[in-house]
C-alpha cells in the first residue's frame, strides 16, 4: 500500500467574509505528481499559502507524515519536508547560483551554524555530502553551466529552475510548485515536464498548481479541481478531462 | 579582488595603524585616532545589522552608552575590576538589545527602525534624569583606567591605550570578517537581499536578525566601554541619536556590506568634522553637505567604488 505523506483534511480559510477555502480535503501519495487546477480566483493560491504557513487556515487540517502542521512556522515546515517555490521567480540576486542552492541546504545540516563561525563542531563529511547534492541539483536542473554565475544575470527561465533547485536542496517529502511553467517557452516546459518527472524518481511526492494544461496532463498522476473554494473533482487525467462539472467550470469543451 | 591582494591590503592597512602613533606629532591627532578606532569596533557591529542583514538601527550610540555607564557603575559600585567591567559591559548590553529586538524583529519592515530610534531616546532620557544612578547631564568622573598604577603597562600613557584599542578593533574586525564568511553571514545576506525565500528555505529569519543585532549592540557596548576608561569621564551627550546616525554614516560613507568599510567610515566620521573647522560656525552645515554628496555619488560608499573602479582596471590591464 502506497504511503500518504501529506494529508489535507475539511481545510477552510476565510478573508473577513470572503471563503476563499471551504471544506477542502485530498492527500498526496508518496512518488506521487497531484494536479492542483481551477479558475482564477477558485483557491489555488490560498491552498498553497496555507499548506505553506503563510497564513494559518480557518478551519481544518494538515498532516505532513502523520503530523499535524497547521499551526506550525513555515520554516518549521519546510525542516519537515514540505518545500516551496513561488509564482514568479524569488531568487537570491547577489549571490552565486551554486551559494542559492547551498544555502537551501541549511535546513538539512546537523552541526550547529555556530561551527561554521569559528570553523569546530563540524560533522564529518557533511560539506561533501552538500556539494554532491548541489552538483546533482544543478544537473537536473540544467543550471550547471551558469552554476558560479552570479543570481542576477541568469535568464528568468533559469532562474524558476533555480527556485525548484533550491526548494529541492532541503530534501522534502513533498515539493509544492506554484505555477512552475508560468513564462516558459515550449522548450523549456518540455524540460520542467522531465524535471518534475526527476523529482518524481527521487522519491519526491510533487504538488504542482499550474493553468498549462498540456503540461498537467502529461506529467500529473491525479488531480484534483477547485472552483469557488471547494473541491468538484477529483481523479486521474483521463477521468477530469471527461467531466461534466470540470468542463464547465475550467476546460471548457475545447479540451 | 584576489584572496592574496585582498591579504596584502589588509597587512599593509594593519602596519599603517600600528606605525600611526609615530607618524602622529599633534598629540590631539594621536587623541582623535583613539575615538575612531573606538568607533570602529561600534561601526563593524552597526554593519553587521544594518550593511549585512539589512535592518537599520538607530540606537547604536545608546547601546555604547549603555556599555559605557554599564562598566563605570560596575566599577564604582561593586568594585569590580578593570578587565571584568569592560567584559560584563557588552554583557549588559546584549540584554538590552534583546528586550528591544525580540518583538521589534518578529515583523518584516521598518518597525525596527522606528523602536530602535525611539529606544535611542529613552535611553538618552534617563541617563539625563535618574540622577541617582548616572548623575545626570554633570555625568561620572573618576572612571579607572586598566591596570595598576605601577603596572608593566602603563594604560594612562595615550600611546599605549591607542595600541590596546587598536588590538581589540583588529580582534573585533576579525570576529565580523568571521561571522560574514560562515553560514551565517550567508543568512545575514540572505535576509537582506530577499527576506520571504529565507522563509521558505527552512530558515528562521528572526532568528538571524536578532542574533546579528544583539551581536552588533555587543559591539557598541565594548566600544562604549573603552571609550569610557579612555575619557575617564562620561556623560550622556554622545551617546544620543545624534552619534546612532553618525554610526550609520559610518558604515554607508566607508561601504556598507564590506569589513573594510566601517574601519574607513569611522576615521572619516571622526576626523572630517575636525578638518571643517576652519568653516566655523558652518562646519556642520559642510559636515552634511559633503555626507549627502558622498552617499548620492558613492552609494556603495569608499570601499564599494574603489571595488568597481580597482575591477574596471583589472579588465584593462
Amino acid at each position: 500500500m502506497t504511503r500518504t505523506v501529506l494529508r489535507v483534511e475539511g481545510l477552510c480559510k476565510s478573508f473577513g467574509g470572503v471563503h476563499a477555502l471551504r471544506d477542502v480535503s485530498f492527500r498526496v501519495d508518496e512518488g506521487e505528481v497531484l494536479g492542483l487546477i481551477g479558475p482564477n480566483g477558485s483557491g489555488k493560491s490560498t491552498t498553497v499559502n496555507t499548506l505553506a504557513g503563510i497564513f494559518p487556515p480557518t478551519a481544518g487540517q494538515i498532516f505532513l507524515n502523520d503530523t499535524a502542521i497547521e499551526r506550525m512556522p513555515e520554516y518549521s515546515r519546510v525542516a519537515r519536508g514540505l518545500a516551496r517555490t513561488f509564482q514568479t521567480a524569488s531568487v537570491f540576486p547577489e549571490f552565486t547560483v551554486r551559494e542559492q542552492i547551498t544555502l537551501g541546504c541549511a535546513v538539512t545540516l546537523k552541526s550547529h551554524p555556530a561551527s561554521s563561525i569559528f570553523g569546530f563542531g563540524r560533522k564529518a563529511g557533511e560539506a561533501e555530502a552538500t556539494a554532491a547534492l548541489v552538483a546533482d541539483l544543478l544537473r537536473i536542473t540544467g543550471l550547471t553551466p551558469v552554476a558560479d554565475a552570479p543570481v542576477a544575470t541568469i535568464s528568468s527561465a533559469q532562474q524558476r529552475f533555480l527556485m525548484i533547485a533550491t526548494a529541492l536542496a532541503a530534501r522534502p517529502a513533498v515539493v509544492l510548485l506554484d505555477e512552475p511553467a508560468a513564462g516558459l517557452v515550449a522548450h523549456e516546459r518540455k524540460t520542467l515536464s522531465e524535471l518534475i518527472g526527476a523529482i518524481r524518481d527521487r522519491g519526491t511526492s510533487v504538488l504542482v498548481i499550474e493553468h498549462h494544461m498540456a503540461l498537467i496532463m502529461e506529467v500529473c498522476d491525479r488531480i484534483v479541481v477547485l472552483n469557488f473554494g471547494g473541491k468538484i473533482a477529483e481523479g486521474p487525467p483521463a477521468e477530469i478531462r471527461a467531466d461534466k462539472a470540470v468542463i464547465d467550470a475550467y476546460l471548457g469543451e475545447a479540451a | 579582488m584576489k584572496p592574496g591582494l585582498k591579504l596584502l591590503v589588509a597587512g599593509a592597512a594593519l602596519a599603517f595603524f600600528v606605525a600611526l602613533p609615530q607618524l602622529i606629532t599633534v598629540k590631539y591627532y594621536l587623541h582623535l585616532s583613539v575615538l575612531a578606532l573606538v568607533w570602529v569596533i561600534a561601526a563593524q557591529g552597526q554593519n553587521l545589522i544594518q550593511g549585512y542583514t539589512g535592518y537599520v538601527s538607530i540606537v547604536q550610540a545608546g547601546f555604547m552608552g549603555i556599555g559605557a555607564y554599564s562598566t563605570a557603575l560596575m566599577g564604582l559600585h561593586f568594585d569590580l575590576p578593570v578587565w571584568l567591567t569592560i567584559l560584563l559591559a557588552p554583557c549588559v548590553t546584549a540584554i538590552f538589545a534583546l528586550a528591544t529586538g525580540y518583538p521589534s524583529l518578529r515583523v518584516k519592515g521598518h518597525y525596527f527602525a522606528i523602536v530602535t530610534l525611539a529606544f535611542n531616546m529613552v535611553i538618552f532620557i534617563v541617563l539625563m534624569n535618574f540622577h541617582q544612578l548616572t548623575q545626570g547631564e554633570a555625568g561620572i568622573t573618576g572612571i579607572p583606567k586598566p591596570g595598576s598604577r605601577d603596572g608593566w603597562i602603563n594604560f594612562r600613557d595615550r600611546e599605549v591605550y591607542y595600541y590596546f584599542v587598536l588590538i581589540v578593533a583588529v580582534a573585533m574586525t576579525a570576529l565580523a570578517w568571521l561571522i560574514v564568511r560562515s553560514r551565517v553571514g550567508q543568512t545575514l545576506m540572505s535576509i537582506r537581499q530577499n527576506e520571504d525565500l529565507v522563509g521558505a528555505i527552512g530558515i528562521a529569519a528572526w532568528k538571524y536578525k536578532l542574533f546579528a543585532f544583539v551581536v552588533s549592540a555587543m559591539f557598541a557596548g565594548l566600544a562604549g566601554a573603552l571609550y569610557a576608561h579612555y575619557q575617564s569621564f562620561i556623560n550622556p551627550e554622545i551617546f544620543g541619536v545624534a552619534q546612532s546616525l553618525d554610526a550609520i554614516l559610518a558604515v554607508i560613507v566607508g561601504g556598507s556590506g564590506t569589513i573594510a568599510g566601517p574601519v574607513i567610515g569611522a576615521f572619516v566620521v571622526v576626523f572630517l568634522p575636525e578638518y571643517l573647522r576652519f568653516a566655523d560656525s558652518f562646519r556642520l552645515i559642510l559636515y552634511g553637505l559633503l555626507l549627502v554628496l558622498a552617499t548620492i555619488f558613492m552609494p556603495r560608499g569608499i570601499v564599494g567604488t574603489l571595488a568597481v573602479v580597482w575591477s574596471k582596471l583589472e579588465r584593462r590591464g
